[in-house]
């Protein structure tokens, strides 16, 4: 058991450095770990709430009063969540050979570089002035290309894609994810309208009694 | 029954009396002539939040056509305002000019200008000089002369300021080029007696006139905004179509004054104008500090597609840089420190005293403002109150460098209102001058002034480091010991073992001969 954590926390830190070995190793040889990706995202949602909160003053730009941590949680992880499950739809369609889990672990193992410069940066921004915020943004912008790189390689090996499939297929899975959005606003409106019609007409039984 | 029923009734008036009675009562604010108004005042905040804040004026009195003794009163188009208290109003629609005292009695009134000695005065024609519907007038203290733009007959004329005899008459100079007709509209005067001329709906900018009369250039760049859509059209038209397009102009000034270091200050109310208050250089370019939480544009949120947003038709500028600038759309006054920061809104449209219909002018008269109304026909005087005395006082003081008056000042404004930015700001920068940063630190968080926030804190952050140098040098010490430390040993051991590597190779190789 202690071994076989070792192993996955090995390719977790492979897939950083090698990122086209290690998701190879993670999709045919099953290297990855699933409930890892799963910490992972939880922990990039809890930064964001970290990060709007305790950023340093001089480029924190967030009105804290009107802070909701629940919200930015659920907006961080619920939109990895709707891009993990468009982007299964998509290359389901497209040919692609990554399952769900796949898909999960290389957005979640890609994140690894920038949650760390996002560590830094609220760490360093509190002892920075406004002419060193430069580095500070420079620094947090290498991670999060590191990530896009990560993603986009681990996409590529997981669906077994050419480079130009990948990005097409990531257009396309916005636009699934722009409709599963719609469809789920339609749903919730039609399921708010029939609810207050249920309410309404108990009142009106309740008052007519 | 009808008796009952009367009782009722006036039962019912007392209550309604008593109610009204003790809805008045908490307000004391009552001006010196039983008038009341008490405005509603607002802020923004650094996240564009309208913040509520007490007014910095309150209605002190109305001049209204009972002052004029007579003399109608039609619509007053301009106020001005002179160094010794007089306030001076033109009447358009009457083609009068107007002078008050401070207190709103009537000095002085004329349609028709006297030579100074009291005798009529002719022009070169040998006509009575009658005003005809005058928009505009200027005091040009350092001359003592009052410049009036008389603009139904297209000239300027020249009174003395103690005598209001004619000096003057400034006609439209030959040598005028372009297409603006010479129709003066607003007049402001420079230190250098320069005459700058607003022409309603002019596009070629303000009118620049030397002393004597002469044209010496137009003035002012007033750029506008070409959106995205209309200069795709124009890119791919033929000259044809072009042709036929709307031409884009630049937006006229509408109105003009002066500010305390004799620079230009004007505004435009012109939707396609892409600024809307002009701090004029020798050059003609806007160079109006905007260093607030929002620029300097009055009301930052559009409440509705048809809402066309602030427009100022008027500004008035003190010695230290402060201006208030006056809203027709919603009969607002914004006040703004030289830094661009809002310092208070106030103000609304309506049929009260104190409230406005078509506010036309707004003047300083010391730290009192003189706000006139063309369609109410009345010119308020509103004077500061407590609150506003202090920002004044402090955005004066802050101004002339005079930090711990400023500080005081400022202090005394948060005391009345804990949301203000601008003075949490103000008191941070005092502290930061004296180099308390911690302080300093910690009235820019609350004014939510990150510039300022971390200049404080680089001084804050150089003094603890130079405080720790000592430890901060040590633990570098330690460090760079560490390094070589372990570098050190880890070449020993690499020795160590090369050498018992040897000794084995060296024994393997004994025994092989052996």
């Amino acid at each position: 058991m202690k071994e076989n954590a070792k192993e996955k926390l090995f390719y977790l830190k492979r897939s950083i450095v090698h990122p086209f070995d290690a998701f190879y190793e993670i999709r045919f040889r099953g290297k990855g770990s699933a409930s890892l990706a799963v910490i992972i995202l939880l922990v990039f949602g809890v930064l964001q709430c970290v990060s709007y909160q305790y950023t340093g003053f001089i480029i924190n730009f967030h009105d804290l009063a009107g802070m909701n941590s629940i919200s930015i949680f659920l907006t961080w992880v619920l939109g990895f969540v709707l891009f993990i499950v468009s982007n299964w739809s998509v290359t389901t369609l497209l040919n692609g050979k990554g399952n769900m889990t796949d898909i999960l672990t290389v957005v979640s193992y890609s994140l690894v570089p920038l949650t760390c410069t996002m560590i830094f940066q609220v760490f360093a921004s509190n002892f920075i002035i406004a002419e060193e915020a430069m580095i500070v943004y420079v620094i947090t912008g290498v991670g999060a290309v590191w990530s896009l790189f990560m993603l986009l390689a681990g996409l590529c090996v997981i669906h077994e894609y050419g480079f130009g499939k990948t990005l097409v297929s990531i257009l396309l899975t916005f636009v699934a994810a722009a409709i599963i959005m719609f469809l789920g606003i339609l749903f919730f409106t039609l399921i708010e309208q029939m609810v207050t019609f249920v309410i309404s007409v108990g009142q009106e039984f309740i008052r007519r009694l | 029954m009808r008796r009952k029923g009367k009782k009722y009734f006036n039962g019912f008036f007392a209550a309604l009396l008593g109610l009204t009675c003790a809805l008045a009562s908490p307000a004391q604010a009552l001006a010196s002539d039983g008038s009341s108004y008490v405005y509603d005042g607002y802020t923004y905040d650094f996240y564009g939040n309208a913040k509520e804040s007490p007014a910095m004026f309150q209605l002190e009195r109305t001049i209204s056509a009972e002052n004029m003794g007579g003399v109608a009163l039609s619509s007053v188009d301009d106020v001005c305002t002179s160094a010794d208290g007089r306030i001076f109003t033109v009447d358009t629609t009457e083609s009068r000019i107007n002078v008050f005292d401070e207190n709103g009695g009537l000095l002085f009134t004329t349609r028709l200008v006297r030579t100074v000695d009291g005798k009529i005065a002719l022009d070169e024609n040998g006509n009575q000089i009658m005003l005809n519907a005058p928009e505009g007038l200027f005091i040009h203290e350092k001359e003592q002369e009052i410049y009036v733009a008389d603009t139904g007959n297209k000239r300027i004329v020249v009174l003395d300021l103690a005598t209001y005899g004619l000096l003057r008459i400034i006609n439209a100079p030959a040598e005028l080029v372009g297409v603006t007709q010479f129709v003066p509209s607003k007049i402001a005067v420079d230190l250098a007696d320069r005459i700058y001329v607003v022409v309603q709906s002019s596009y070629e900018g303000i009118v620049e006139l030397t002393r004597d009369g002469e044209f010496s250039g137009y003035y002012g760049v007033n750029t506008p905004m070409v959106s995205l859509t209309d200069y795709f059209w124009k890119s791919i038209a033929s000259d044809e179509q072009k042709a036929q397009m709307a031409k884009v102009y630049a937006p006229a000034f509408n109105n003009i004054t002066l500010d305390g270091e004799g620079f230009v200050m004007a505004v435009t109310y012109d939707s396609s104008a892409s600024d809307m208050v002009f701090r004029l250089n020798s050059k003609g370019e806007n160079v109006l500090r905007q260093e607030g939480n929002t620029p300097v544009i009055g009301d930052i949120w559009n409440m509705s597609s048809t809402d066309a947003g602030s427009q100022f038709v008027d500004i008035a500028v003190t010695d230290y840089g402060t201006y208030a600038l006056l809203d027709r759309t919603k009969g607002r006054i914004f006040l703004y420190n030289f830094d661009g920061e809002l310092l208070n809104a106030f103000g609304s449209r309506g049929n009260l005293k104190g409230e406005f219909k078509s506010p036309t002018s707004i003047a300083w008269l010391g730290d009192k403002l003189i706000v006139s109304d063309d369609m109410l026909n009345y010119i308020y005087i509103l004077a500061p109150t407590a609150f506003g005395k202090a920002v004044l006082e402090g955005s004066e003081s802050y101004y002339f460098g005079d930090w711990d008056a400023a500080l005081v000042s400022f202090q005394q404004a948060l005391a009345l209102n804990a949301n203000y930015e601008s003075a949490y700001s103000g008191i941070g920068k005092n502290y930061l001058m004296k180099e308390d940063y911690k302080t300093a630190m910690y009235y820019f968080k609350m004014g939510n002034n990150r510039t300022f926030y971390s200049k404080a804190y680089n001084g804050f952050r150089g003094e603890w480091l130079e405080r720790h140098f000592l430890i901060i040098m040590f633990l570098f010490l330690v460090l760079v010991a560490a390094v070589i430390g372990s570098e050190v040993r880890y070449h020993q051991q690499s020795k160590v073992k090369a050498k018992a590597a040897m000794k084995l190779l060296n024994s393997r190789r004994g025994r092989e001969e052996e």
